[in-house]
Order: structure tokens, then sequence, then C-alpha cells
């Protein structure tokens, strides 16, 4: 395996360094073990090894999201088995370099909020600073205390032709990526137990614990700050990252709805009320956290966080304004900026960058246009960068006639042969072009930066490729950093003390999605289980019958489509004369709302907004209903296979709520998500007796139809061993509305959605029933005074269960003012809509 | 001149808002030539926080919230000012500096980074196509650049017709110059784009002008208006304003309130509320010449 990749690379007359081996194929020390037990394990057993690696990942729920791709969402995250590793004396300098870099910018953002010193000493040109939409004008003055402003740095670094490492791009804004790397590492140590310890590879975990550090000496150890990490929502590319960092850190996850600015101050918006916020952790854009004082369509923010910021009544971290230095233009200027501020040599060099502001740049870049990369100076999605060379002549021409109209914006930069890294690639070794991002912390208390030992590497899937991403398809590796660390373990000044007094808050929007994902997954299993008895009974009718004169079939379709709410549907005689299309249409079409695939899908949403409360193995279930879906939408064309797929699919259904129920602290969580469940069971129980005994038919209709009515409901079985005889109303009656020990029955359906309103956080006098317990109230009563004989007496006209079904109807109607009342109550507060208003048009003269 | 302006600004909405948070930029400048007597700000409902502050620009803004229930919110700015003659009116324009020293004088270590910070382009004064050679015809090789400057502000004067209606804020300057009809704000980001492309450092200004009514008509209340117009920067003599709108160097009669890169910087009020309805917002002006109402 090692010997035909040396060869390959050896013959192969790629431009590139090896980062395992040199240009003669000799393995560099440090990589000497790693590649020794690759040669020994065989290429069968590193194609075992990738596939747990893998399936780790995938059962940890290891996502990414792809922005513009409907199917992009939840990309499972990729992780070559093989790392990208540094030995300890690179490892120095490259920690030293880091740190020197971040102190150097962290001044530099300090200066250009503050005395501006550098642009009038012509050290950095004020073109360049100004014209950068990085440079936040509502921020001037505005800082933390103490004097570092950037807390969190990262920086992509590759190694250059003469084998040093350079940086490519700072990271400054919101930096993102080490949340991944600890679900790599956490795979990697799983997989590779005796590799990572022999190597003695350098635990990443102290990161965290710095960070953490510095939260607290930020906030002057306040007792229990209340720290929020802002995440711009599921969409996100990284979002995975935010709910893991959330609920590993103690934080609590919170999008832009959830916050509120008042009295100056940030608040969460919870299901006990407002709870005030000390430090926000941001993962929104600058410019997208105030709409009110920078871009005012962003939906993502919090209005008046800056005035809240400036009152200094909330941290943000990073601070808003640090992305100026996200500036490729800033990289021109750094070496002499670092002679000047600090009496140093840039330890680790910028790639080559020529400022097209300045006239003898702008004709430098101008003069090998074809072999440098040309980029903004501000990234965003409307500005690619371009490699010169892969452009037309008529491309060219434009892009130089862009550059001259706007010289200050432009930067040319050096096209770096950066190395190539052994990669695990179609079951073999193959090289790869790398780079590594590396994670900076300040560390307030002892006034330093720390460096992640460690990072998140990536490598480009095709050969020679360069331009690394995740949006691109890119693969992510661990990273080792191998020998003990000179600074031994970073000892902690304060001992660690467990945190069990961070409260852990529910946000109302948590809240109200955890509502729904009950509701959702108890009208996902009902409708699953109606369509499956359905789909029996339809596939053992005679072929020749006219379905509507069916009472029990006909019964069955109706209900499906009163319950699934897909009104005309089975009501119309012509889908129920041909009921095929309409029952397919009800299992996998996504986009029909009501239809089980719909149903599913908004149950999955719903868990994958609220994932940081979930635990790990929910999160695999989640994925195998996720898996199962698809599925079932590929069964497009046959009942049977969809009846399969149903079949599997309530297993996996129950199997999510049964971990639940081992896993959920006693939380509001846990009774908002039993709420939901409850309030959808119990609609659902009444839906399917009022459709499937309506009247009374003939005997032999009416024993399948009360059979078929326990079956919806699971409870054949305790009837037939309960009562032992036939079927009949009054029984069927009495367990599926009355028997409180029936877990399946009315009564004790609305008893526990009541007894999990009680346990929620009551905003009235804890004596009193709120509105929503009383309305629960009415309903309990009335059936717990209903008289079972008169319920199941029909009428000798009609033969319909006038009684039965008059009280159903009560019941329906007192569950839907009970869930607008909790909704009130709970929730009102996740309204947010708002809107711009502002001086639009100047009168009139 | 002795003015009384009044500015009052109301938001209507259909449903009650439970909240909004505001920026309003109407406390008027105080300088050498324009002396603020007097200025109170009245908000009804009244602010649960309120905050006065100074923006980058150097400008005095406020802050405020409001965080009941409310289904009108109303902002009345008053001002008393006493208004001199503006020191550039003495300036004889053919005495001044030829335009490309100013140029120059903008890359030398004189020029701060307050006054350098306004050629360049901003979110509405974009360098569009043509906007170089429209200035050009009046920014001749070697031309003193206050003669150049009036020549320019009457040539946008004659070429662009005043016809409200036609744009709001959002309309790109492109469409302006396109069709050569705007408002005040139009003509000032058409002015700044001119003058910016060229290398001279422009700013926007925002204020208030008295109208004169037609002879013998009398004046209707709250026909005055919000008023936007220029200024440049001519070393020497500092920022000098025009008002091309009115193809005018401005006089006593200007009343200055906030200065900006364009009109985001100093929008009059603006805010973000909480309500899922429409919302209508009303805006009336009144600026008295108190001295003339005096006299009669």
């Amino acid at each position: 395996m090692i010997e035909s990749y040396l060869i390959e690379k050896m013959f192969n007359n790629a431009p590139f360094l090896d980062e395992m081996a040199t240009d003669q194929g000799k393995i560099h020390s440090h990589w000497e073990r790693i590649a020794k037990y690759y040669e020994q394990i065989g290429s069968e057993k590193m194609r075992q090894f990738q596939e747990e690696v893998s399936r780790q990942l995938r059962e940890n729920g290891v996502t990414y999201n792809v922005y513009g791709d409907p199917d992009g969402m939840n990309r499972p995250w990729i992780l070559d088995p093989v790392p990208m590793v540094f030995n300890s004396e690179e490892w120095e300098g490259i920690e030293k370099g880091l740190i020197q870099r971040t102190e150097l910018l962290n001044l530099i953002l300090n200066d250009l909020y503050g005395p501006q010193k550098l642009i009038k000493d012509g050290l950095l040109p004020f073109e360049l600073i100004y014209n950068h939409r990085g440079f936040l004008r509502q921020v001037q003055d505005i800082k933390l205390d103490g004097d570092q402003q950037l807390i969190q740095y990262s920086s992509d670094l590759a190694r250059g032709p003469n084998g040093k490492m350079w940086v490519l791009h700072d990271r400054t804004d919101a930096p993102s990526g080490a949340g991944y790397t600890f679900e790599n590492r956490a795979a990697m140590t799983r997989v590779f137990p005796e590799l990572i310890r022999e190597n003695h590879v350098r635990k990443i975990t102290s990161y965290y614990q710095t960070f953490k550090n510095t939260l607290s000496h930020l906030t002057n150890n306040k007792e229990n700050p209340r720290v929020v990490l802002l995440s711009p929502g599921p969409t996100n590319e990284t979002f995975f990252e935010h709910a893991y960092i959330s609920s590993f850190m103690g934080f609590t996850l919170a999008f832009g709805e959830d916050l509120t600015v008042s009295g100056g101050y940030v608040w969460l918006k919870t299901i006990k009320g407002l709870e005030k916020v000390d430090v926000i952790i941001r993962r929104v854009d600058d410019v997208f956290c105030d709409p009110l004082e920078f871009k005012n369509d962003s939906h993502l923010g919090v209005v008046g966080l800056m005035e809240a910021v400036r009152q200094k009544k909330v941290l943000v971290i990073n601070p808003l304004g640090c992305r100026v230095l996200e500036n490729p233009g800033i990289m021109a200027f750094l070496p002499k900026i670092s002679k000047e501020l600090l009496g140093q040599d840039l330890i680790l060099p910028s790639v080559a960058t020529w400022w097209c502001g300045q006239p003898k740049e702008l004709k430098y870049v101008f003069d090998h246009i074809d072999s440098l990369v040309i980029r903004n100076i501000y990234r965003g999605t409307n500005h690619k960068s371009v490699f010169g060379g892969d452009l037309t002549k008529e491309q060219l021409s434009t892009l130089k006639k862009e550059i001259e109209r706007n010289p200050y914006m432009y930067v040319g930069q050096e096209m770096v042969d950066f190395s190539t890294s052994p990669s695990w690639i179609n079951n073999k070794l193959e090289a790869r072009n790398a780079v590594f991002r590396s994670y900076v912390v300040a560390d307030s208390e002892n006034k330093s930066y720390k460096v992640m030992s460690g990072g998140l590497s990536r490598s480009s899937p095709e050969k020679g490729a360069f331009l690394v991403s995740n949006q691109t398809g890119g693969i992510s590796k661990d990273t080792w950093v191998l020998g003990k660390s000179k600074d031994v373990v970073t000892t902690l000044t304060k001992p660690i003390k467990a945190q069990p007094l961070i409260r852990n808050v529910l946000p109302s929007r948590t809240g109200e999605r955890l509502f729904w994902l009950g509701r959702y997954l108890e009208r996902s299993a009902y409708a699953v289980r109606l369509m499956r008895m359905t789909l029996l009974s339809y596939n053992e009718a005679d072929e020749d019958i006219h379905i509507h004169e069916t009472p029990v079939l006909s019964s069955l379709l109706r209900t499906l489509t009163i319950m699934t709410g897909t009104v005309p549907g089975f009501l119309e005689k012509a889908h129920l004369m041909n009921p095929e299309p309409e029952l397919l249409d009800l299992v996998h079409n996504v986009d029909k709302p009501g239809s089980i695939a719909y149903s599913i899908q908004s149950f999955l949403t719903n868990a994958y907004a609220v994932r940081d409360r979930l635990s790990l193995d929910t999160w695999r279930i989640l994925d195998s209903i996720s898996e199962e879906l698809a599925k079932m939408r590929q069964s497009e064309n046959s009942l049977t296979k969809a009846y399969q797929s149903l079949d599997n699919m309530v297993v996996k259904l129950m199997a999510f709520y049964g971990l639940n129920i081992d896993n959920m602290t006693r939380e509001p969580t846990w009774h908002l998500l039993n709420i939901g469940r409850f309030i959808e069971s119990a609609a659902n129980n009444c839906t399917i007796l009022r459709g499937m005994l309506s009247k009374s038919f003939d005997v032999e209709s009416n024993k399948e139809l009360m059979e078929d009515t326990l079956r919806c409901n699971e409870s054949l079985v305790t009837y037939r061993y309960r009562y032992r005889s036939n079927l009949e109303m009054h029984g069927v009656l009495s367990l599926l509305i009355l028997h409180e020990d029936n877990p399946r029955s009315l009564i004790f359906q609305l008893l526990e959605i009541d007894s999990h309103l009680k346990a929620l956080p009551n905003h009235e006098d804890h004596e009193m029933f709120g509105f929503e317990r009383k309305k629960l109230l009415e309903a309990i009563t009335k059936i717990r005074l209903c008289d079972v004989d008169f319920l199941s007496t029909s009428n000798p006209t009609t033969h319909e269960f006038d009684h039965l079904t008059s009280m159903l109807d009560q019941i329906i109607e007192l569950l839907h003012d009970t869930s607008d009342l909790i909704y009130e109550k709970y929730f009102s507060h996740t309204g947010s809509g708002y809107s711009m208003i502002q001086t639009s048009v100047i009168p009139e003269i | 001149m002795k003015y009384q302006v009044i500015h009052i600004t109301d938001y209507i909405y259909e449903f009650p808002a439970t909240l909004c948070h505001n920026l309003m930029f109407q406390i008027p400048q105080d300088t050498d030539f324009q002396k603020v007597e007097k200025y109170v700000c009245e908000i009804s409902p009244k602010p649960s926080s309120e905050m006065e502050r100074m923006d980058f620009f150097g400008n005095k803004y406020l802050y405020f919230s409001v965080e009941r229930s409310h289904k009108k919110l109303t902002v009345t700015s008053q001002s008393i000012l006493d208004l001199q003659q503006p020191a550039w009116i003495a300036i004889h324009p053919k005495e001044t500096m030829p335009w490309e020293k100013v140029v120059d004088w903008l890359h030398t270590v004189e020029a701060t980074n307050d006054i350098r910070q306004y050629y360049l382009e901003s979110n509405h004064v974009q360098f569009i196509d043509g906007v170089k050679d429209y200035a050009l015809k009046s920014f001749t090789p070697g031309r003193p650049i206050m003669e150049a400057m009036l020549d320019l502000n009457k040539r946008i004067f004659d070429d662009f017709a005043f016809t409200p209606g036609f744009t709001d804020i959002s309309t790109p300057l492109q469409k302006v110059f396109e069709h050569k009809k705007g408002v005040c704000q139009d003509f000032a980001h058409f002015s700044l784009a001119c003058l910016r492309v060229l290398g001279l450092a422009a700013r926007y200004v925002s204020g208030y002008i008295e109208t004169i009514p037609p002879p013998g008509k009398p004046k209707l209340i709250g026909s005055d208006a919000s008023h936007a117009w220029i200024a440049v920067y001519i070393p020497e003599h500092g920022w000098v304003e025009f008002d091309s709108t009115n193809n005018l160097l401005v006089n006593d009669k200007h009343i200055r309130v906030a200065v900006g890169r364009d009109f985001a910087d100093v929008t009059p009020l603006k805010g973000i509320v909480y309500s899922g309805s429409e919302q209508e917002m009303k805006v009336s002006v009144d600026v008295t010449n108190l001295e003339e109402s005096e006299a009669i």
C-alpha cells in the first residue's frame, strides 16, 4: 500500500511536496509508525476501518448542509481515515506563529476601531479598510473589557513549495469547524485507539476549556452567566456543529427569533417567560446580527442588539466588527505591521498578495494575471475568487475592467502549489492537496492565546484541485500533533467546577418545536397504522366489489381522509371507486400536507431543529427514519412495497419514543413532547371512533369495524384478553374511551396531557388551574360522566350512533381549544414577525 | 435668519405593534453659522428606553424603543435656529484651486480619514457607467473647483426633471441617470457620484428648506419638506454646500441636520416594528421664518 503510494508519487511528476515522504520516496520520521501500521493492516482492513469511521459519524448524526441544493440538507460528513500529521518540532513553530498572528490581528483590530494610527502612519491604506464591508462604522470605540477583542480566530494553512506552512485565509468573524474536529477525533479514537495512543497524539479538549474560562473571566466570574449560541438556523451549512457545541458547552442554542432586546438587555424567550442573556456566541455573520443598524432585511439577527452592546449589557463573541480582518489585502501589509507593532518578523508567512489599490502592485497583477488568483477583498457569495489562468481572453478583459474601475476592491494572490497528503480514496492511498484549519482562542485570564493541538484538515476530492471547501465536496481529515506538549498539560488556574447550576432553559421556539415533534410523531404513527389496516382490507377485498357499498372498506378510507385532513379525498365517490392513486399519494407525496410522507418529513424537520435536546442514540434513530422515508418515497407505484415500508416505519417511530422515555430528563422538554403526543393521539382516537363506529350495519360488518377500530388503537389483544367474548359495542367503547388503565383509551390520553401540563412552569398562582387545564378538565369530566350504554345505542331509524358522535365532536372541539390555549400561554412570544419602516420618500418641495 | 422647524412623523399600524426599536436623525447641527437655540423631541407613546448618541460621521442621533402595545407612534422634533450666511458665499469661484489639485491634496497626509472617507463609493452612490463622462464635461482640465462645481450643479438642475413619485429610496442610481428624473435625494446622490468618481470628497447633507408659496397664495401647513443636498471639500475653505435641486450655492435658507455618505447613513427616522400588519407613515414638516412672521 505504502510502496505503491511512494512509487506513484515519485513517478507522477506532480510539483507538490508530500506530507508523508520526501521527493525521493523516503518516509518522514513522524510518519514512519503510521505508515508501518497501514502496511501491516493492509487494504482490506483499511477499507473496513473507513466504513467504521463513516458509521461512527453517521450514527452520531454528524452532517452538514449544502446551500442551494434541495437534497443538500443533512449530508453525511465525510472523514478520511488517514489524518494530517505534524511532528512536535514543527508544531512548536506553527503554534508560535499562530499566536503571533492572532496577537497582531488583535492589535490591528483595536487600532482600526480606535485611533487608526496604522492608517495615519501609512502602514495600512485607508481605502483598503474603509472600502471593506466588514469595517463597521457602528462599532467605533466599542470594546470588550481588556485588550483582547479577537476571542476566536481561525486560519487556513497549507505547506508551500519551500516546505513552510503558509497562511491562506484568516477567519475572524464567526470561524466554524471546531465542533467537527471533536467529532472527527471521537470517531478516529474509536477506530484507531492504539495508533493514537502509540503515536502520542495530543488531545484537543483543552481548547474548549480555555474558551469556557475566558467566558467566565469576561463575565467577571459571574455565577451562572447565561450564554447563548446564536445560530442562523437548521438550514445553515454547519448547523450540526451549532447544536453540538451548544450541548457540549452547556450553551442555549438560539435563533434570532428567540431573542429580544428590552430595556437595553437581551432576553431569551423561554416557556417560563423572558430570561436575561449575558453572552452571545455568534455564528451569524456580522451585518446580519441587527437589522436596525445593519442589514435591514435580515431575519437572522436580534433587533437592537448593537444598542445593547453599546450599553455593555451583553457580550457578543466574536465582537461585531472583527470581520474587517478577513481581508486578504491586509496580508500584503502584515510583515511591516508586525515589525512596527511587535518588533518581530512574521513567523508564518501569508500567501504572496498584491493589493490592486497601489499602482505598482496593480501593474504586477495585470502583468501576471494568468498565474494569480484574483480575489475581492470582501468574501461573499457574490465575490468568487477566480484563477486568471482559467479565464478566456474576453473574461480576462472584463475582469481587468472591473479591477480598473475599482482597484481598491481586489487583490492578486499567488497560486500556491500546496503539499499533498495521503488520503484513502477508492480503496487505496492517493496523494491529495490538503489544507489545515487551525483554531485559536483567547485565554483572557492569562492575557494570551491558546492554539488547539489539532484542527480540521480538508483535502480535495479531485486530483490536483486546490479549492477545498465542504460546499464543493471536500473531505475532512483529523489532524494529529504528535509527541508530548512542551508546556505540559495546560494547568487550569481554577479547578473545573461541575456546573449543575446552569439551568437548562427552554426557548419558546424550541418548546414549540418539541410540541410539534410529539404531534407529528403520533400523527405519523396513527396514519401509518390506519393505512396498514386499510391496505390489508383492500387487498383482501374481491376485485369486483363496489367499495362505496362496502361498509368496512369505505369507512376505513373515509376515516383515512378525515384523519389525515386531506379532504375531499375518499369523501368523493370517484376516489372511493378507484382508491389506488389516492392511497399511493397519501403514502409518499411529501408535498401533500397530511400525507404520511409529509407528516414524517415534518416530524424530522422538527427533530433536527431541536437536535441539541435529543440524545445521540436518538439521532441514530432519526437517521434510520430518514432512510426509511427515502425508501418509502421510492415505492412509488407499488402498494405492496409501500406496505412493507410502513411496517418498518411504525417500529422505528416507536423506537424513537421508547428511547426518549429512557433518555430524556423529566424537564419541560419531555413534558412538551408528551403534551403534543397525547393531544394528537386523543384527537386521532376520537376521529377513528367517529369514522369507524358511526353507524350500525350487518353483524359481520359491525364485527369487522370494531376489530379494525381496536387494531388501529393496538387494543385488539387487550380486548380479547379482558373480555374473552365476541366483539360488542359496549366493551369496545369502554376499553377505548373509559378504561383508565388502557394507555390507548381516551381518558388515559387526556389525563396524560393534564399531568404533563401540571408539570410545566406555571405563570399563574400554583393553586390555580390555568385556562388550558380548565378546558381539559371539561373534556375529562365529560368522559367520566358518560354512560356507555347510552353511547352504544344507535338511532332505531337511521342506525347511527348519534350520542357517540356528538360526544366525540365535543371532545375534539375541547382538544382544539386546549391546544390553542397552550399555544397562547407558552409559545405566544415566538411570534416575531417584524418589518422595517423608514422615511423612504422625501416629500415634494 | 431665524427659523422654527416642526417635523412630525406618524407611524400608523393596522393592528397594534408590541415593540419597536428606532433610530432618529433629526437633531439639527450646531455650527458657527447655524445656532440651535432650542431643540425638543417628543415621542408618543413615551419610549421605554432612549439614548442620545453620536455616530461615526459626527451626527447626534436618538435611539429609542417603545415596548408596549401601540397603534400609532408619533415623533415630533421642534427646533428654533439662528442662521447666518455661510462663509463660502464670499468665495470667488474663479480663485479656487484647480479641481485636480484638490484630488491630489486628498492623498496627502493633511487630508484626514474623516474627509477622505467621502470619496469612496457607498450604497446609494455607485460609479455607474457614464457618470464620469457626465462629470468631466464640467470638470475640464485645470478648471477651478468651485466654478466647475457650480457648472455641474446647473447642468444637473437643467438636465434632470424634478419628479416626485418616480423614485423611492430603493431606486438604483442607474435608473435615475437613464430617465433623468427624481427628487432631491436622487439629485444629491447623482451629484455625489459625479464628484467621487473624479476622486473628490463629497458628502450627503440632510436637512430642511423653507418653501415660498406662489405669489398671493397662503402657505400650506406641512408643505415644507425634508431636503437633501451635498457638500464638497475644498482645502482652505472646508465643506462647501451645493443644492442641485434648486441650482443654488447653499445660503442661509438651508437648515442642516446630519451628514453622511448617502441617505442610508442619515435616514431621518427608521425603525423595526414587531407587528403583523401593514403600516403607514406620514411626515409633515413646517419651516417658519420667524423674522418675516414677526415683521407681518
